[in-house]
Protein backbone atom coordinates (compact mmCIF):
# COMPACT_ATOMS: atom_id res chain seq x y z
CA UNK A 1 0.00 0.00 0.00
CA UNK A 2 2.88 2.40 0.93
CA UNK A 3 4.32 1.91 -2.17
CA UNK A 4 1.46 2.34 -4.40
CA UNK A 5 1.27 5.66 -2.76
CA UNK A 6 4.58 6.45 -3.47
CA UNK A 7 3.68 5.73 -7.33
CA UNK A 8 0.84 7.79 -7.53
CA UNK A 9 2.09 9.99 -9.94
CA UNK A 10 2.62 6.93 -12.32
CA UNK A 11 -0.85 6.22 -11.77
CA UNK A 12 -2.29 9.36 -12.16
CA UNK A 13 -0.17 9.66 -15.32
CA UNK A 14 -1.36 6.21 -16.60
CA UNK A 15 -5.17 7.72 -16.38
CA UNK A 16 -4.47 10.52 -18.56
CA UNK A 17 -3.25 8.22 -20.90
CA UNK A 18 -5.56 5.75 -20.77
CA UNK A 19 -7.90 8.49 -21.49
CA UNK A 20 -6.25 10.10 -24.36
CA UNK A 21 -4.79 7.11 -26.12
CA UNK A 22 -8.66 5.48 -26.55
CA UNK A 23 -9.89 8.85 -28.45
CA UNK A 24 -6.21 10.00 -29.90
CA UNK A 25 -7.26 8.73 -33.29
CA UNK A 26 -10.79 10.09 -33.33
CA UNK A 27 -12.09 13.00 -34.92
CA UNK A 28 -15.10 13.73 -31.99
CA UNK A 29 -12.57 13.09 -29.04
CA UNK A 30 -14.43 12.92 -25.71
CA UNK A 31 -17.56 13.26 -27.21
CA UNK A 32 -17.55 10.07 -28.31
CA UNK A 33 -17.51 9.06 -24.38
CA UNK A 34 -21.10 10.65 -24.20
CA UNK A 35 -22.90 9.97 -27.69
CA UNK A 36 -22.19 5.88 -27.38
CA UNK A 37 -23.68 5.29 -24.60
CA UNK A 38 -26.77 7.60 -25.99
CA UNK A 39 -26.76 5.37 -29.33
CA UNK A 40 -26.86 2.14 -27.23
CA UNK A 41 -29.87 3.73 -25.28
CA UNK A 42 -31.60 4.23 -29.42
CA UNK A 43 -30.92 1.29 -30.27
CA UNK A 44 -32.23 -0.32 -26.90
CA UNK A 45 -34.92 1.76 -26.90
CA UNK A 46 -36.26 0.97 -30.41
CA UNK A 47 -36.09 -2.33 -29.74
CA UNK A 48 -37.55 -2.83 -26.30
CA UNK A 49 -40.21 0.06 -26.27
CA UNK A 50 -41.28 -0.37 -30.10
CA UNK A 51 -40.97 -4.19 -30.77
CA UNK A 52 -41.16 -6.39 -27.11
CA UNK A 53 -43.63 -3.06 -25.96
CA UNK A 54 -41.95 -3.14 -22.25
CA UNK A 55 -44.42 -1.05 -20.61
CA UNK A 56 -41.81 1.26 -18.76
CA UNK A 57 -42.66 5.09 -18.52
CA UNK A 58 -39.67 6.85 -19.43
CA UNK A 59 -37.67 3.89 -20.58
CA UNK A 60 -35.43 5.96 -22.30
CA UNK A 61 -33.66 7.58 -18.86
CA UNK A 62 -34.10 3.48 -17.52
CA UNK A 63 -32.05 1.89 -19.94
CA UNK A 64 -29.52 5.04 -20.53
CA UNK A 65 -28.78 4.59 -16.56
CA UNK A 66 -28.30 0.59 -17.02
CA UNK A 67 -26.05 0.97 -20.07
CA UNK A 68 -23.98 3.65 -18.22
CA UNK A 69 -23.50 1.41 -15.38
CA UNK A 70 -22.75 -1.79 -17.26
CA UNK A 71 -20.42 0.01 -19.72
CA UNK A 72 -18.00 1.34 -16.83
CA UNK A 73 -18.10 -2.16 -15.24
CA UNK A 74 -17.68 -4.45 -18.43
CA UNK A 75 -15.21 -2.33 -20.15
CA UNK A 76 -13.12 -1.66 -16.75
CA UNK A 77 -12.42 -5.16 -16.28
CA UNK A 78 -11.95 -5.95 -19.92
CA UNK A 79 -9.54 -3.26 -20.09
CA UNK A 80 -7.71 -3.70 -17.01
CA UNK A 81 -6.80 -7.83 -18.25
CA UNK A 82 -5.46 -5.89 -21.17
CA UNK A 83 -4.13 -3.21 -19.34
CA UNK A 84 -2.02 -5.56 -17.27
CA UNK A 85 -0.99 -8.34 -20.18
CA UNK A 86 0.03 -5.23 -22.20
CA UNK A 87 2.88 -4.11 -19.46
CA UNK A 88 3.42 -7.50 -18.00
CA UNK A 89 6.77 -7.69 -20.07
CA UNK A 90 7.75 -4.16 -17.81
CA UNK A 91 6.78 -6.48 -15.16
CA UNK A 92 9.52 -8.75 -15.21
CA UNK A 93 12.23 -5.65 -15.39
CA UNK A 94 10.83 -2.95 -12.90
CA UNK A 95 10.14 -3.32 -9.69
CA UNK A 96 6.31 -1.56 -10.46
CA UNK A 97 3.85 -2.59 -7.92
CA UNK A 98 1.47 -4.65 -10.24
CA UNK A 99 -1.91 -3.22 -9.07
CA UNK A 100 -1.02 -0.03 -10.13
CA UNK A 101 -2.50 -0.83 -13.86
CA UNK A 102 -5.85 -1.96 -13.02
CA UNK A 103 -6.16 0.73 -10.67
CA UNK A 104 -5.21 3.02 -13.42
CA UNK A 105 -7.86 1.35 -15.71
CA UNK A 106 -10.72 1.49 -13.31
CA UNK A 107 -10.28 5.06 -12.64
CA UNK A 108 -9.94 6.17 -15.92
CA UNK A 109 -13.29 4.41 -16.10
CA UNK A 110 -14.71 6.08 -13.53
CA UNK A 111 -13.46 9.34 -15.35
CA UNK A 112 -15.71 8.06 -18.82
CA UNK A 113 -19.02 7.30 -16.29
CA UNK A 114 -19.07 11.31 -14.76
CA UNK A 115 -18.34 12.41 -18.18
CA UNK A 116 -21.01 10.11 -19.65
CA UNK A 117 -22.99 11.35 -16.63
CA UNK A 118 -23.72 14.91 -18.72
CA UNK A 119 -25.95 13.30 -21.21
CA UNK A 120 -27.95 11.76 -18.73
CA UNK A 121 -29.09 14.80 -17.14
CA UNK A 122 -29.58 16.15 -20.07
CA UNK A 123 -32.07 13.73 -20.94
CA UNK A 124 -33.26 13.84 -17.55
CA UNK A 125 -33.99 17.37 -18.75
CA UNK A 126 -35.45 16.81 -21.95
CA UNK A 127 -37.73 13.77 -21.31
CA UNK A 128 -39.78 15.90 -18.37
CA UNK A 129 -38.28 13.33 -15.53
CA UNK A 130 -36.63 16.27 -13.83
CA UNK A 131 -33.57 16.59 -11.70
CA UNK A 132 -34.37 15.09 -8.19
CA UNK A 133 -32.16 15.78 -5.08
CA UNK A 134 -31.76 12.39 -4.67
CA UNK A 135 -29.04 12.45 -7.98
CA UNK A 136 -27.21 14.25 -4.96
CA UNK A 137 -26.19 11.18 -3.90
CA UNK A 138 -24.72 9.35 -7.26
CA UNK A 139 -21.15 9.83 -5.57
CA UNK A 140 -22.04 7.08 -2.62
CA UNK A 141 -23.27 5.20 -5.96
CA UNK A 142 -20.65 5.51 -8.10
CA UNK A 143 -17.97 5.02 -4.91
CA UNK A 144 -19.53 1.78 -4.36
CA UNK A 145 -19.93 0.45 -8.02
CA UNK A 146 -15.82 1.26 -8.31
CA UNK A 147 -15.30 -0.59 -5.64
CA UNK A 148 -17.07 -3.53 -7.00
CA UNK A 149 -15.54 -3.23 -10.19
CA UNK A 150 -12.08 -2.75 -9.25
CA UNK A 151 -12.36 -6.03 -6.75
CA UNK A 152 -13.41 -7.79 -10.10
CA UNK A 153 -10.34 -6.82 -11.42
CA UNK A 154 -7.97 -7.09 -9.44
CA UNK A 155 -9.06 -10.74 -9.35
CA UNK A 156 -9.11 -11.27 -13.20
CA UNK A 157 -6.30 -9.03 -14.55
CA UNK A 158 -3.86 -11.59 -13.38
CA UNK A 159 -5.21 -14.52 -15.01
CA UNK A 160 -5.25 -12.66 -18.36
CA UNK A 161 -1.30 -12.65 -17.97
CA UNK A 162 -1.09 -16.27 -17.60
CA UNK A 163 -3.71 -17.69 -20.24
CA UNK A 164 -3.98 -15.52 -23.69
CA UNK A 165 -8.00 -16.77 -24.42
CA UNK A 166 -9.02 -15.59 -20.67
CA UNK A 167 -10.29 -12.27 -22.04
CA UNK A 168 -12.27 -14.29 -24.69
CA UNK A 169 -13.68 -16.50 -21.96
CA UNK A 170 -14.42 -14.03 -19.89
CA UNK A 171 -16.41 -11.70 -22.27
CA UNK A 172 -18.68 -14.34 -22.82
CA UNK A 173 -19.32 -14.79 -19.12
CA UNK A 174 -19.90 -11.41 -19.55
CA UNK A 175 -22.57 -11.15 -21.83
CA UNK A 176 -24.45 -14.12 -19.41
CA UNK A 177 -23.98 -12.06 -16.78
CA UNK A 178 -25.13 -8.45 -18.68
CA UNK A 179 -28.80 -10.56 -19.37
CA UNK A 180 -28.95 -11.81 -15.71
CA UNK A 181 -28.99 -8.70 -14.53
CA UNK A 182 -31.96 -6.25 -15.43
CA UNK A 183 -29.96 -3.55 -17.63
CA UNK A 184 -32.56 -3.08 -20.34
CA UNK A 185 -35.37 -4.90 -18.92
CA UNK A 186 -37.58 -4.24 -15.70
CA UNK A 187 -37.68 -7.38 -13.30
CA UNK A 188 -41.26 -7.98 -14.10
CA UNK A 189 -40.97 -9.44 -17.39
CA UNK A 190 -39.19 -12.09 -16.02
CA UNK A 191 -40.72 -15.95 -15.68
CA UNK A 192 -40.85 -16.93 -11.85
CA UNK A 193 -38.21 -19.57 -12.95
CA UNK A 194 -35.33 -16.73 -13.78
CA UNK A 195 -36.57 -14.75 -11.39
CA UNK A 196 -34.65 -15.95 -8.23
CA UNK A 197 -31.61 -15.91 -10.19
CA UNK A 198 -31.50 -12.36 -11.28
CA UNK A 199 -32.90 -11.39 -7.66
CA UNK A 200 -29.99 -13.00 -6.16
CA UNK A 201 -27.41 -11.80 -8.50
CA UNK A 202 -25.24 -9.47 -6.61
CA UNK A 203 -24.25 -6.91 -9.67
CA UNK A 204 -27.78 -6.43 -9.33
CA UNK A 205 -27.88 -4.88 -5.99
CA UNK A 206 -24.89 -2.63 -7.29
CA UNK A 207 -27.00 -1.43 -10.15
CA UNK A 208 -29.73 -0.71 -8.32
CA UNK A 209 -28.22 1.19 -6.09
CA UNK A 210 -26.84 3.19 -9.19
CA UNK A 211 -30.43 3.64 -10.89
CA UNK A 212 -32.45 4.47 -7.73
CA UNK A 213 -31.46 8.47 -7.73
CA UNK A 214 -31.44 8.48 -11.45
CA UNK A 215 -35.34 6.58 -12.55
CA UNK A 216 -37.14 6.15 -9.41
CA UNK A 217 -35.61 10.05 -7.65
CA UNK A 218 -34.78 8.29 -4.63
CA UNK A 219 -32.27 7.71 -1.78
CA UNK A 220 -31.77 3.57 -2.29
CA UNK A 221 -33.56 2.13 1.19
CA UNK A 222 -30.67 1.24 3.75
CA UNK A 223 -31.65 -2.42 3.04
CA UNK A 224 -30.56 -2.24 -0.38
CA UNK A 225 -27.69 -0.15 0.20
CA UNK A 226 -25.94 -2.31 3.19
CA UNK A 227 -26.13 -5.28 0.80
CA UNK A 228 -24.70 -2.85 -2.30
CA UNK A 229 -21.80 -2.26 0.47
CA UNK A 230 -21.55 -5.59 1.57
CA UNK A 231 -21.26 -7.03 -1.82
CA UNK A 232 -18.83 -4.16 -2.76
CA UNK A 233 -16.23 -4.82 0.10
CA UNK A 234 -16.20 -8.65 -0.25
CA UNK A 235 -15.52 -8.66 -4.17
CA UNK A 236 -12.83 -5.68 -3.08
CA UNK A 237 -11.38 -8.07 -0.28
CA UNK A 238 -11.34 -11.04 -2.52
CA UNK A 239 -9.93 -9.17 -5.54
CA UNK A 240 -7.06 -7.85 -3.21
CA UNK A 241 -6.52 -11.20 -1.50
CA UNK A 242 -6.37 -12.57 -5.05
CA UNK A 243 -4.20 -10.01 -6.81
CA UNK A 244 -1.21 -9.98 -3.74
CA UNK A 245 -1.21 -13.79 -4.14
CA UNK A 246 -1.19 -14.24 -8.02
CA UNK A 247 0.68 -11.17 -8.42
CA UNK A 248 4.52 -12.61 -7.37
CA UNK A 249 3.60 -15.09 -9.91
CA UNK A 250 2.94 -12.31 -12.88
CA UNK A 251 6.86 -12.38 -13.85
CA UNK A 252 7.06 -15.53 -14.24
CA UNK A 253 4.61 -16.20 -16.76
CA UNK A 254 5.66 -13.52 -19.14
CA UNK B 1 24.72 -0.29 8.52
CA UNK B 2 23.52 -2.85 6.36
CA UNK B 3 21.49 -2.62 3.88
CA UNK B 4 20.90 -5.72 1.99
CA UNK B 5 20.60 -9.23 3.75
CA UNK B 6 19.64 -12.39 1.84
CA UNK B 7 18.72 -15.16 3.92
CA UNK B 8 18.84 -18.59 2.79
CA UNK B 9 17.29 -17.46 -0.63
CA UNK B 10 15.95 -19.74 -3.47
CA UNK B 11 14.10 -19.73 -6.26
CA UNK B 12 12.33 -21.69 -8.58
CA UNK B 13 11.47 -21.78 -12.18
CA UNK B 14 8.58 -24.15 -12.82
CA UNK B 15 8.93 -24.57 -16.37
CA UNK B 16 5.87 -26.49 -18.05
CA UNK B 17 6.85 -29.15 -19.91
CA UNK B 18 3.56 -28.38 -22.56
CA UNK B 19 2.85 -25.00 -23.86
CA UNK B 20 -0.35 -24.22 -22.20
CA UNK B 21 -0.44 -20.16 -23.12
CA UNK B 22 -4.64 -20.57 -23.11
CA UNK B 23 -6.64 -21.34 -20.23
CA UNK B 24 -8.40 -24.58 -22.45
CA UNK B 25 -5.22 -26.35 -22.88
CA UNK B 26 -4.81 -26.09 -19.53
CA UNK B 27 -8.21 -27.51 -19.04
CA UNK B 28 -7.50 -30.11 -20.94
CA UNK B 29 -4.05 -31.09 -19.71
CA UNK B 30 -5.50 -30.78 -15.95
CA UNK B 31 -8.45 -33.61 -16.73
CA UNK B 32 -5.66 -35.80 -18.72
CA UNK B 33 -3.23 -35.11 -15.12
CA UNK B 34 -0.34 -34.31 -17.69
CA UNK B 35 0.44 -31.03 -16.77
CA UNK B 36 3.95 -31.80 -15.49
CA UNK B 37 6.86 -29.21 -14.72
CA UNK B 38 10.47 -29.23 -15.35
CA UNK B 39 11.48 -27.47 -11.96
CA UNK B 40 14.49 -25.22 -12.28
CA UNK B 41 16.11 -23.87 -9.28
CA UNK B 42 17.64 -20.93 -10.29
CA UNK B 43 19.24 -19.69 -6.99
CA UNK B 44 19.60 -22.28 -4.17
CA UNK B 45 20.29 -21.34 -0.55
CA UNK B 46 22.26 -18.19 -1.36
CA UNK B 47 22.63 -16.41 1.85
CA UNK B 48 24.92 -12.52 2.45
CA UNK B 49 24.45 -9.03 3.14
CA UNK B 50 25.61 -6.36 2.26
CA UNK B 51 26.69 -3.08 3.93
CA UNK B 52 25.99 0.43 3.17
CA UNK B 53 28.57 1.98 0.42
CA UNK B 54 29.85 -1.16 -0.61
CA UNK B 55 30.74 -1.94 -4.11
CA UNK B 56 30.10 -5.67 -4.96
CA UNK B 57 30.27 -7.30 -8.21
CA UNK B 58 28.85 -10.61 -9.22
CA UNK B 59 30.66 -13.31 -11.50
CA UNK B 60 29.32 -16.53 -12.56
CA UNK B 61 28.98 -18.45 -15.89
CA UNK B 62 25.48 -17.89 -17.94
CA UNK B 63 22.71 -19.44 -16.06
CA UNK B 64 24.16 -19.14 -12.58
CA UNK B 65 21.63 -17.29 -11.19
CA UNK B 66 23.39 -13.56 -11.73
CA UNK B 67 20.65 -12.06 -13.30
CA UNK B 68 17.81 -14.13 -10.93
CA UNK B 69 19.71 -12.13 -7.84
CA UNK B 70 19.56 -8.55 -8.58
CA UNK B 71 15.62 -9.07 -9.92
CA UNK B 72 15.26 -10.54 -6.28
CA UNK B 73 17.18 -7.88 -4.57
CA UNK B 74 15.43 -5.44 -7.15
CA UNK B 75 12.10 -6.75 -5.75
CA UNK B 76 10.84 -7.54 -9.13
CA UNK B 77 11.15 -11.20 -8.85
CA UNK B 78 9.79 -12.82 -5.04
CA UNK B 79 11.98 -15.55 -4.07
CA UNK B 80 10.20 -19.37 -3.36
CA UNK B 81 11.92 -19.45 0.06
CA UNK B 82 14.09 -17.71 2.38
CA UNK B 83 14.08 -13.38 2.88
CA UNK B 84 14.94 -11.09 1.49
CA UNK B 85 15.90 -7.34 3.40
CA UNK B 86 16.41 -4.51 1.36
CA UNK B 87 16.45 -1.09 3.61
CA UNK B 88 16.80 1.97 0.74
CA UNK B 89 14.99 2.67 -2.74
CA UNK B 90 16.49 0.44 -5.27
CA UNK B 91 17.60 1.58 -8.82
CA UNK B 92 17.44 -1.67 -10.99
CA UNK B 93 19.71 -0.72 -14.28
CA UNK B 94 18.89 -4.06 -15.88
CA UNK B 95 17.68 -3.13 -19.15
CA UNK B 96 17.60 0.79 -20.73
CA UNK B 97 14.50 2.40 -21.70
CA UNK B 98 12.18 -0.70 -20.21
CA UNK B 99 8.91 0.79 -20.64
CA UNK B 100 9.57 3.10 -23.61
CA UNK B 101 6.01 3.94 -25.43
CA UNK B 102 7.70 4.15 -28.86
CA UNK B 103 4.20 6.40 -30.18
CA UNK B 104 5.11 9.20 -27.88
CA UNK B 105 7.94 12.20 -27.78
CA UNK B 106 11.33 11.63 -25.85
CA UNK B 107 10.14 14.71 -23.81
CA UNK B 108 6.72 12.61 -22.71
CA UNK B 109 8.76 9.26 -22.56
CA UNK B 110 11.20 10.98 -20.07
CA UNK B 111 8.16 11.54 -17.75
CA UNK B 112 6.50 8.10 -18.38
CA UNK B 113 9.87 5.98 -18.33
CA UNK B 114 10.93 8.18 -14.70
CA UNK B 115 7.92 7.86 -13.31
CA UNK B 116 7.98 3.59 -13.94
CA UNK B 117 11.57 3.80 -11.93
CA UNK B 118 9.22 5.27 -9.25
CA UNK B 119 9.74 9.18 -9.13
CA UNK B 120 7.03 11.78 -8.63
CA UNK B 121 6.44 14.40 -11.16
CA UNK B 122 8.01 17.12 -9.44
CA UNK B 123 11.77 15.16 -9.25
CA UNK B 124 11.49 14.85 -13.18
CA UNK B 125 10.97 18.38 -13.65
CA UNK B 126 13.48 19.29 -11.46
CA UNK B 127 15.92 16.96 -13.71
CA UNK B 128 14.23 17.28 -16.67
CA UNK B 129 16.73 20.06 -18.38
CA UNK B 130 19.60 17.88 -17.07
CA UNK B 131 18.37 14.36 -18.68
CA UNK B 132 17.94 15.78 -21.73
CA UNK B 133 21.38 17.81 -22.11
CA UNK B 134 22.77 14.24 -21.01
CA UNK B 135 21.25 12.47 -23.30
CA UNK B 136 22.75 14.65 -26.25
CA UNK B 137 18.97 15.15 -28.11
CA UNK B 138 18.51 18.70 -28.61
CA UNK B 139 15.27 19.05 -30.95
CA UNK B 140 14.97 15.52 -31.56
CA UNK B 141 13.52 15.68 -27.73
CA UNK B 142 10.13 16.52 -29.55
CA UNK B 143 10.05 13.73 -31.83
CA UNK B 144 8.52 10.15 -31.14
CA UNK B 145 10.90 7.54 -29.86
CA UNK B 146 9.69 5.49 -33.30
CA UNK B 147 12.21 8.17 -35.67
CA UNK B 148 15.08 6.98 -32.97
CA UNK B 149 17.97 5.67 -33.53
CA UNK B 150 18.93 2.88 -31.30
CA UNK B 151 21.70 4.87 -30.18
CA UNK B 152 19.81 7.81 -29.82
CA UNK B 153 17.06 5.70 -27.73
CA UNK B 154 19.71 4.12 -25.66
CA UNK B 155 21.45 7.25 -25.01
CA UNK B 156 18.06 8.36 -23.80
CA UNK B 157 17.22 5.31 -20.97
CA UNK B 158 20.77 5.96 -19.87
CA UNK B 159 20.40 9.55 -19.63
CA UNK B 160 16.74 8.92 -17.14
CA UNK B 161 18.14 6.02 -15.36
CA UNK B 162 21.12 7.90 -14.21
CA UNK B 163 19.95 11.04 -13.53
CA UNK B 164 19.06 10.70 -9.61
CA UNK B 165 21.86 9.50 -7.39
CA UNK B 166 20.63 6.07 -6.28
CA UNK B 167 20.78 4.23 -2.72
CA UNK B 168 21.11 0.93 -3.97
CA UNK B 169 22.30 0.62 -7.82
CA UNK B 170 21.88 -2.65 -9.52
CA UNK B 171 23.84 -2.58 -12.74
CA UNK B 172 23.64 -5.81 -14.86
CA UNK B 173 26.62 -5.50 -17.34
CA UNK B 174 28.04 -2.47 -17.67
CA UNK B 175 25.97 -0.47 -19.72
CA UNK B 176 27.74 1.62 -21.75
CA UNK B 177 25.91 2.87 -25.01
CA UNK B 178 26.91 5.33 -28.14
CA UNK B 179 29.55 6.72 -29.67
CA UNK B 180 33.13 6.98 -27.64
CA UNK B 181 32.67 10.41 -27.05
CA UNK B 182 29.23 9.32 -25.20
CA UNK B 183 30.57 6.37 -23.95
CA UNK B 184 33.24 8.35 -22.20
CA UNK B 185 30.37 10.20 -20.30
CA UNK B 186 28.74 7.06 -19.71
CA UNK B 187 31.54 6.10 -17.81
CA UNK B 188 32.33 9.27 -16.22
CA UNK B 189 28.56 9.05 -14.78
CA UNK B 190 28.71 5.47 -13.24
CA UNK B 191 32.21 6.99 -11.64
CA UNK B 192 30.85 9.64 -10.24
CA UNK B 193 27.43 7.54 -8.84
CA UNK B 194 30.28 5.21 -7.35
CA UNK B 195 31.62 7.52 -5.29
CA UNK B 196 28.51 9.18 -4.63
CA UNK B 197 28.40 6.79 -1.58
CA UNK B 198 25.46 4.76 -3.24
CA UNK B 199 25.75 0.70 -2.47
CA UNK B 200 26.52 -0.99 -5.69
CA UNK B 201 25.91 -4.52 -6.92
CA UNK B 202 27.15 -4.78 -10.32
CA UNK B 203 27.10 -8.14 -12.52
CA UNK B 204 30.28 -7.24 -15.22
CA UNK B 205 32.35 -9.83 -17.28
CA UNK B 206 34.70 -7.45 -17.53
CA UNK B 207 37.47 -8.25 -14.72
CA UNK B 208 39.22 -4.96 -15.26
CA UNK B 209 36.30 -3.06 -14.04
CA UNK B 210 35.42 -5.44 -11.29
CA UNK B 211 39.28 -5.01 -9.77
CA UNK B 212 38.90 -1.10 -10.32
CA UNK B 213 35.79 -0.66 -9.33
CA UNK B 214 34.42 -3.09 -6.59
CA UNK B 215 35.69 -3.86 -3.12
CA UNK B 216 33.97 -7.06 -2.78
CA UNK B 217 33.06 -10.04 -4.98
CA UNK B 218 30.35 -12.36 -5.24
CA UNK B 219 30.63 -15.56 -7.38
CA UNK B 220 27.89 -17.65 -8.59
CA UNK B 221 27.67 -20.98 -9.84
CA UNK B 222 24.73 -23.24 -10.45
CA UNK B 223 22.46 -21.06 -7.93
CA UNK B 224 24.84 -20.92 -5.55
CA UNK B 225 27.53 -18.85 -4.18
CA UNK B 226 30.85 -20.01 -4.58
CA UNK B 227 32.84 -17.71 -2.92
CA UNK B 228 32.52 -14.26 -1.86
CA UNK B 229 35.46 -12.57 -0.81
CA UNK B 230 38.09 -9.40 -2.61
CA UNK B 231 37.55 -9.04 -6.47
CA UNK B 232 41.46 -9.47 -7.48
CA UNK B 233 41.54 -13.25 -5.43
CA UNK B 234 38.15 -14.45 -6.72
CA UNK B 235 38.91 -13.11 -10.28
CA UNK B 236 42.23 -15.31 -9.86
CA UNK B 237 39.90 -18.57 -9.62
CA UNK B 238 37.29 -17.72 -12.00
CA UNK B 239 38.71 -17.89 -14.94
CA UNK B 240 35.65 -17.32 -17.90
CA UNK B 241 36.30 -20.63 -20.46
CA UNK B 242 37.69 -19.99 -23.45
CA UNK B 243 36.24 -19.59 -25.81
CA UNK B 244 33.72 -18.52 -23.82
CA UNK B 245 29.74 -19.45 -23.87
CA UNK B 246 29.23 -15.69 -24.77
CA UNK B 247 31.09 -13.28 -27.00
CA UNK B 248 33.22 -10.91 -24.82
CA UNK B 249 32.28 -7.56 -25.01
CA UNK B 250 34.38 -5.08 -25.43
CA UNK B 251 33.65 -1.64 -24.30
CA UNK B 252 34.14 -0.23 -27.23
CA UNK B 253 31.67 -2.28 -29.16
CA UNK B 254 28.71 -2.83 -26.52
CA UNK B 255 25.56 -0.86 -27.23
CA UNK B 256 22.95 -1.28 -24.45
CA UNK B 257 20.15 -3.50 -25.68
CA UNK B 258 16.90 -1.67 -25.72
CA UNK B 259 13.70 -3.29 -25.87
CA UNK B 260 10.81 -2.33 -28.46
CA UNK B 261 7.48 -1.87 -27.74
Amino acid sequence: MRNLFRYRDLILTLIARELTVRYKRSTIGFLWTMLQPMLTMAVLHIVFSSIFRFQIPNYAVYVLAGVLFWNFFSQSIISSMNSLRGNAGLLKKLPVPHAVFPIATVAAGVVNLVLALVPLLALLVVTGHGLSPSLLFLPVSIAIATLFTLGAGLLLSPLAVIFYDVVEVVGVVMMLAMYATPIFYPMSILPPTFHWFVRFNPIRSILEVFRDPIFYNKVPPLSHLTVALTVALLAFALGCWSFRRSADRIPFYV
Amino acid sequence: MTVIRLDHIALRYRLAKQRIPSLKEYAIHLVRGALTYQELWALQDVSFSIERGEVVGIVGRNGAGKSTLLKVISGILKPTRGRADVRGRVSPLLELGTGFDFELTGRENVMLNALLLGRSRREVRERFDAIVDFSELGEFIDVPLRNYSSGMTARLGFAIATAWDPEILILDEVLVVGDAAFQQKCHTRLREVLASGATVLMVSHVGRMLIDECSRCLWLADGQLVMDGQPAEILALYEPPKPPDEPLREPVAVEAPVERG
